[in-house]
């Protein structure tokens, strides 16, 4: 049976035919994409259907994240969400909270509207936004009732007197020193670690994390996704998420591919070396099913967090004189690079600060030297700070980069005011330098990092406005034709999927975005607030209510 | 607070067991000192060793086996809390919180300033007992200036309470001028002296557990220049408990640099530059 998809403008992202108005697919392929006319060829004497539920709407290619972790998500997305930022849920749309107030009445609701003794994980705390937390604060909600409040930035984490007797947490054990105030019920850095071991029977229990997992599947369908990169299978234990993402994220009711990339130093922990990686990651390739597919890509990191001001900076640094970290010393990562360039990988870099993109590009350098390569595909992964001299050394490379541009949005203003002073913050994900200078650029949310949302990843690209309403590098903004291509086809050439999906062309998957709206004609500001009708993915409609 | 007092506090719970963190740059010597602890017949038992399992292990396990009975290896990664829910150094922890320990060895990660780690030794039911960095007399100066390193292994250096020398055959000249306690990997009273190392922290003081000597390093800053008749007399006054003392000290003459093990008493013109940023001597003492 084929099907003829009608729609009121097909978006193709294939530049020798930007535009159409209809999609012939046939088991999932697309056989031909141009006007319902030129089609005839292929329907004679065969069976077939039109399709006019699109007729109004706009048909794009599937979108693409090429960077998130469903297992960070199966962790969070069972918790509340009371955030200050908006947050866009299949299960509702998370209204901002910015007051200290609502936030407590906000957890009074969630409190009463939960079964008796059931605990209550809330995240999205912010004291810029939401005042002082401490324990008295989450005990007057409820002493029965176990209720831990997460810091947005997942560093620290308060809860009340009846979490620490569920927990098993004895006040009279924690000592000075320990990153904890405990008349506080307040748990950061290294005590958080303690509370984390603590309650991970109750985060981490398999009938929760399994929900978490269908959560994410909402999520991402609610995107508007068609394919996702998980970037780093194996983040918390290989074996666990393998097993749970096969049981949750395939299957006819799954509407997305995912490319998992394994986390390299994982891979090889417990003291196996580098050189062995390569063969251990091939292996991976015999667990791959329809929609869970393993491929010749590797995840290493370079320097640390972003949100926590752990990027690695070249002079002048940090206001404040503090220095980021390195996660892995760069001799190691070298090692891993080799192994996995020689092997001819597909290498994703985590890399935040200019100095870490200064350290990964000598690497990529030295590899190019020792084995010069071509479409090798190494990837720049988060891409927060560069230099204009560095994007130039990326393209002369060949390497691409995936860049997380919500940073610009959420950071820009506090990282302007106290971080790295106005020049630096406002020229973070220096996309438009990129897209000139001919480097496949893509974006990505990293979520839970940032909202899984396409649309909204785009609005940051094109808007570069920040939550504070001002415009970042006004000139490293994207046009909405380059911020499409981003998520679309430059996504798929990142995550090594172009050749299947990411554009809309005979031979390709039948993976379609459906939107109320046109991304690229439509008011830029518009752009996170489109309707996302329904995705296609490989032909089957999947309408997103 | 008395040792009594201590005692008093501590009846509910065992007292915290001690942490060694053995810190330096990748390829200084920190698994091969391991290696050499274990080694050693005197090794107490009841002595887990946490090594970072993301680079390649070369702790002879057998080793472990032969001089430590409770002896454990686990792996323990050098991270963002905020990206390993699952925390592995908590982990390890906890896991050895459930055994019969003496004290803990703890090979940081290469990259991992001492200083960090140092706040993640306070865990409940233990106790950070030393930060001592291992440097490579061979590559700590080029490590030093890198672009990429430099600031870290700086930082490793001056975080340190105990600097251990490695590698000094291959760079017999080598010296850091600086006034933290230092020894080589060839001195005599090498394991000893990690072992029993103890920075001078009223917590820690009272709260060890190690039933092996315990050493620790005392600083004397210089704020004006000495005769050499002072100088002397600074060095006898010292004497109880001090085996070795080392440092520079400006004298009419010019600075000197001072170095005592013992009775052996070395004391040489500097000449060559750079000068410490601060003259005095470390003084090593048993305690």
């Amino acid at each position: 049976m084929l099907t003829l998809f009608k729609a009121r403008s097909v978006i193709t992202m294939n530049p020798s035919m930007p535009r159409a108005s209809a999609v012939l697919v046939r088991d999932g392929i697309i056989l031909e994409v141009g006007e319902a006319e030129n089609m005839q060829p292929w329907l004679q004497g065969q069976q077939y259907q039109i399709d006019e539920q699109f007729a109004e709407q706009i048909i794009c290619p599937g979108f693409i994240d090429p960077h998130l972790h469903p297992s960070m998500a199966a962790v969070l997305l069972p918790m509340e969400f009371v955030t200050a930022m908006r947050w866009k849920l299949p299960w509702g749309e998370i209204e901002p909270v910015t007051d200290a107030k609502t936030f407590d009445q906000r957890m009074q609701e969630l409190h009463a509207s939960k079964p008796a003794h059931e605990p209550l994980f809330i995240w999205g705390y912010h004291e810029l936004w939401h005042g002082e937390m401490n324990k008295a604060r989450i005990n007057a909600v409820s002493e029965q009732r176990p209720i831990v409040v997460w810091h947005r930035s997942f560093h620290e984490l308060y809860m009340n007197d009846a979490t620490m007797r569920m927990a098993g947490i004895d006040p009279a054990q924690i000592k000075p020193g320990m990153q904890i105030d405990i008349d506080n019920g307040h748990f950061f850095e290294v005590g958080l670690g303690f509370a984390i071991n603590r309650l991970n029977p109750w985060i981490l229990a398999p009938e929760r994390y399994a929900e978490g997992l269908q959560r994410l599947k909402q999520v991402v369908h609610h995107g508007g996704h068609t394919s996702i990169g998980d970037l780093a299978t194996g983040l918390f234990n290989f074996d666990t998420e393998a097993k749970a993402l096969a049981e949750q994220l395939e299957g006819d009711d799954v509407p997305f591919r995912t490319r998992l990339v394994v986390h390299g130093t994982r891979l090889t922990q417990g003291g196996r070396k580098p050189q062995e990686g390569p063969e251990l990651a091939a292996a991976l390739m015999a667990r791959n099913s329809h929609r869970l597919h393993f491929g010749k890509h590797i995840k290493l990191f370079c320097d640390g967090a972003f949100c926590s001001q752990l990027a690695q900076l070249q002079e002048p640094g940090y206001i404040d004189g503090h220095h980021g970290e390195w996660l892995a010393a760069p001799e190691e990562l070298e090692r891993h690079i080799r192994a996995y360039w020689h092997a001819g990988y597909q290498i994703h870099v985590h890399v935040t600060g200019d100095l870490g993109v200064e350290l990964t590009l000598d690497i990529l350098q030295r590899m190019q030297d020792e084995k010069p390569r071509f479409n090798h595909g190494f990837t720049l992964e988060h891409f927060g700070f560069s230099t204009p001299e560095q994007i130039r050394r990326i393209a002369a490379l060949g390497a691409q980069v995936s860049a997380n541009v919500y940073y610009l949005h959420e950071l820009s203003d506090s990282y302007a005011s106290a971080g790295i002073g106005y020049e630096r913050a406002s020229q973070m994900a220096r996309l438009g330098s990129c897209f000139a200078a001919g480097i496949n650029t893509t974006v990505h949310s990293d979520f839970t990092m940032a909202p899984a949302e396409p649309l909204n990843s785009m609005w940051v690209a094109v808007n570069r406005e920040n939550h504070v309403g001002h415009v970042m590098g006004a000139a490293e903004r994207l046009t909405q034709q380059q911020a499409l291509q981003a998520i679309t086809i430059n996504a798929a050439h990142a995550i090594g999927m172009a050749d299947i999906t990411g554009s809309l062309r005979a031979g390709k998957k039948a993976d379609f975005t459906v939107l109320a709206e046109d991304p690229l004609t439509c008011d830029p500001m518009a752009l996170r607030d489109l309707d996302v009708v329904a995705t296609v993915f490989e032909g089957k409609v999947f309408p997103v209510k | 607070m008395s040792d009594n007092d201590a005692m008093g506090a501590n009846l509910q719970q065992p007292n915290p067991v001690p942490i060694t963190v053995i810190g330096g740059y990748l390829g200084a010597g920190k698994t091969t000192l391991i290696n050499r602890l274990l080694a050693q017949p005197t090794m107490p038992a009841g002595t887990a060793v946490l090594v970072n399992d993301f680079g390649d292990i070369n702790i002879d396990a057998a080793l472990i086996k032969s001089a430590s009975p409770d002896g454990q290896v686990i792996g323990l990664s050098n991270g963002c809390i905020c990206c390993s829910i699952s925390d592995d150094l908590s982990k390890a922890l906890d896991q050895l919180s459930n055994l019969p320990l003496q004290r803990v060895i703890m090979e940081t990660s290469g990259v991992a300033e001492p200083a960090r780690v140092w706040q993640h030794c306070h865990y409940p039911g233990f106790t950070p007992q030393a930060l001592i960095v291992v440097v490579d007399a061979e590559n700590f100066r080029s490590q030093s200036k890198d672009k990429y390193v430099g600031q870290l292994v700086n930082a490793q250096v001056d975080q340190a309470d105990l600097l251990i020398v490695s590698k000094m055959d291959h760079n017999p000249a080598f010296q850091l001028r600086r006034l933290t306690a230092q020894l080589t990997t060839t001195d005599p009273s090498l394991l000893a002296t990690v072992l029993g190392w103890t920075r001078r922290h009223p917590l820690t003081a009272t709260l060890s557990t190690t039933k092996t000597a315990s050493f620790a390093a005392r600083t004397w800053y210089q704020q004006q220049a000495l005769s050499l008749e002072e100088l002397y007399a600074l060095l006898d006054r010292q004497a109880e408990g001090v085996y070795r003392i080392k440092g520079w000290v400006e004298i009419t003459a010019g600075i000197m640099q001072v170095d005592r093990v013992g009775e052996r008493l070395t004391l040489k013109p500097m000449e060559d530059r750079p000068v410490p940023a601060q003259l005095g001597l470390v003084f090593i003492c048993s305690t």
